[in-house]
């Protein structure tokens, strides 16, 4: 197989040393992956960067067309690998939208499924807060990170039974009640989190070698992120408040309280802000949910989508049939077209599903927020030092999972 | 040699757009490969300042064979809208929107990887996701799900004589031995 070639390749274009050009990546430490960047420099200056993606393509849309409703949701996990069940959450919701019940969700299923997009949504920000840090030589950061992740991972394998891709919901509902002793490490969690806040902020906010490297790096217009669809916290960095949850709130977002935190400024600096803001509004949400979760239903009450509790089938010939059918050839989705958006922890996280009516998605296609965000590098990168493209790299917080899909 | 592999997808005989229960998810317009660009910009102009995504569809059996699918939010106004531009097989081409947004740039690269839908007057129009020299477009629906190379070459059954008398089996047994205990499980042996 031959590497996707780029117009730019490596070599000394001009001999009077002014102009070359570079190949950073695809196994740069500071490229968050799998990420290749052909630079055009003059010096220690950024003329021109043509990122190249695909190193990590497993064709994951294809493989999705090929398996059941439900089954392609493991594989629609793995795109945005840092925040499984966001993209689970938004395929679920389109499903629905095409079956027609996205009103007979049980509230408690509701009610969970934000608890988790809000915890993935932390956890997803840990990472890029940790990485982000590590790149510019905060290495200490990355420990407090990691270790309030793994709370939520926990969390994660207590629901779902896996750490990194619980595929706990479901078309219809969760798959399981949230078991007993969650709650206690919910509650811990909680209780931990504005204190690490707190060390997090005091380590890297006010940290003015920190400050020094963000601040005027990678300045944004709102023009320009227009231009490029830039979304999520890039995009009210530069000042414009679009969030998917408060502009097409879906999924019962409007009963919580929280802000859309935007910023003017546009530069890194202000997306570093933006983040960390937004992480303490997600576990504003999460306290409501926790204090609004009463007892009830988990999933939809049709056996023609959910399969019933595994209890009843050894006692209701019916449950038995329902579960079989369900299990052997899946469900059927009534044929239509339809675009859900959910705001992922790095924008707004799309899926354009079709159904011809069978038991398979028919096209599954995804907007990943991270494609169109890293895009934008061809026009943030040229004139800065190739120190700061580290920097931007990092303030636009890219999933190759999901770049490359 | 004839595939074993399930036959690949041919695509359905419905056209799931025309057929969509009522979803109030944007508003949908459908529009002729010839004036999807003036519609685009006209869009623009009048506050869709972004464009979300843009990706395809393919149904083989539908004339015209592609979709294209445009995805603009206007931000002040809260509102979605969704073009669908069919566009024929054969030449399959589109004007490219990447001189009214920058973000069209990878979008349409990655249409034409996987579709083959080539974008006029598109600045840096190659492959992105597969390598350059990658033969077909993975996400048309007659394109086997294994890739055409495995697609020719089917995996072998297990356990038949022809494949064990190839070589020694892993587990060391003696290829009579193996044998006798394949004609055993088969009712060859004349036990039964």
């Amino acid at each position: 197989m031959s590497m996707t070639t780029s117009p730019l390749t490596p070599e000394i274009v001009s001999q009077d040393g002014n102009a070359m050009v570079l190949s950073m990546g695809p196994q740069h430490p500071s490229t968050h992956g799998v990420l290749q960047i052909m630079l055009e420099i003059s010096g220690e200056n950024i003329v021109k960067a043509e990122p190249e993606i695909g190193y990590l393509h497993t064709g994951i849309e294809k493989t999705a067309e090929n398996l059941f409703w439900s089954q392609a949701q493991t594989v629609i996990e793995r795109m945005d690998y840092l925040a499984p069940s966001s993209n689970a959450y938004c395929y679920c919701l389109a499903v629905e939208q095409l079956l027609g019940i996205t009103d007979r969700i049980p509230e408690r299923a509701r009610q969970i499924r934000v608890l988790q997009a809000e915890l993935t949504r932390v956890a997803s920000h840990c990472v890029w807060l940790g990485t982000h840090g590590i790149d510019l030589g905060a290495l200490s950061a990355f420990f407090y990170c990691f270790d309030m992740r793994e709370k939520i991972l926990d969390l994660q394998e207590a629901a779902g039974g896996a750490r990194m891709h619980p595929n706990y919901l479901r078309v219809g509902g969760v798959q399981a009640d949230l078991p007993s002793g969650f709650m206690e490490q919910l509650d811990a969690l909680i209780e931990m989190f504005p204190g690490r806040m707190r060390d997090l902020r005091k380590l890297l906010q006010a940290n003015p070698i920190l400050q020094d490297r963000l601040i005027d790096v990678g300045i944004m217009s709102q023009e320009e992120a227009q231009e490029w669809s830039i979304t999520g916290p890039s995009l009210r960095a530069t000042g414009i408040s679009y969030d998917v949850r408060r502009a097409f709130p879906y999924g019962g977002y409007e009963a919580y309280d929280f802000d859309v935190i935007t910023r003017t400024e546009g530069d890194s600096y202000a997306r570093f802000l933006v983040r960390l803001d937004e992480m303490e509004q997600s576990m504003r949400i999460v306290r409501q949910v926790r204090d609004a979760l009463k007892p009830g239903p988990i999933a939809i009450d049709d056996t023609k989508v959910m399969p019933p509790p595994k209890e009843t089938i050894a006692l209701s010939m019916e449950a038995l049939i329902h579960h079989f059918k369900i299990m052997t050839e899946g469900f059927r989705v009534p044929p239509g077209d339809v675009y859900q958006a959910v705001e992922g922890p790095r924008g707004e996280l799309g899926y354009y599903v079709v159904s011809d009516g069978g038991n398979r998605p028919y096209r599954v296609r995804t907007r990943p927020p991270s494609l169109y965000n890293l895009q934008a590098l061809k026009g943030l990168a040229p004139g800065n030092l190739i120190a700061d493209l580290v920097v931007i790299i990092g303030s636009l917080d890219p999933v190759f999972g999901e770049v490359d899909r | 040699m004839p595939s074993t592999q399930t036959p690949p997808l041919t695509g359905t005989a419905i056209d799931p757009t025309a057929l969509r229960p009522p979803i109030d998810d944007a508003a949908i317009e459908r529009i002729e490969p010839a004036n999807i660009h003036a519609r685009l910009a006209e869009l623009k102009r009048d506050g869709f300042t972004m464009l979300l995504d843009l990706g395809a569809v393919d149904y083989p059996q539908r004339k015209p064979r592609f979709d294209v699918v445009y995805h603009l939010l206007n931000l002040r106004e809260t509102k979605r809208v969704r073009l669908l531009c069919g566009v024929p097989d054969g030449d399959p081409k589109l004007p490219t929107a990447t001189d009214l947004w920058k973000s069209a740039d990878w979008a349409e690269r990655e249409i034409f990887d996987l579709f083959g839908i080539r974008f006029d007057g598109h600045p840096d129009l190659r492959r992105i996701q597969m390598p350059n020299d990658w033969e077909g477009y993975p996400l048309r629906k007659d394109y086997p799900l294994r890739g055409p190379a495995r697609e020719r070459s089917p995996r072998p059954a297990f356990a038949l004589k022809s494949n064990v008398q190839a070589g020694t089996p892993p587990s060391g047994r003696t290829l009579e031995a193996l044998q006798q205990q394949i004609a055993k499980i088969r009712g060859e042996d004349g036990s039964k």
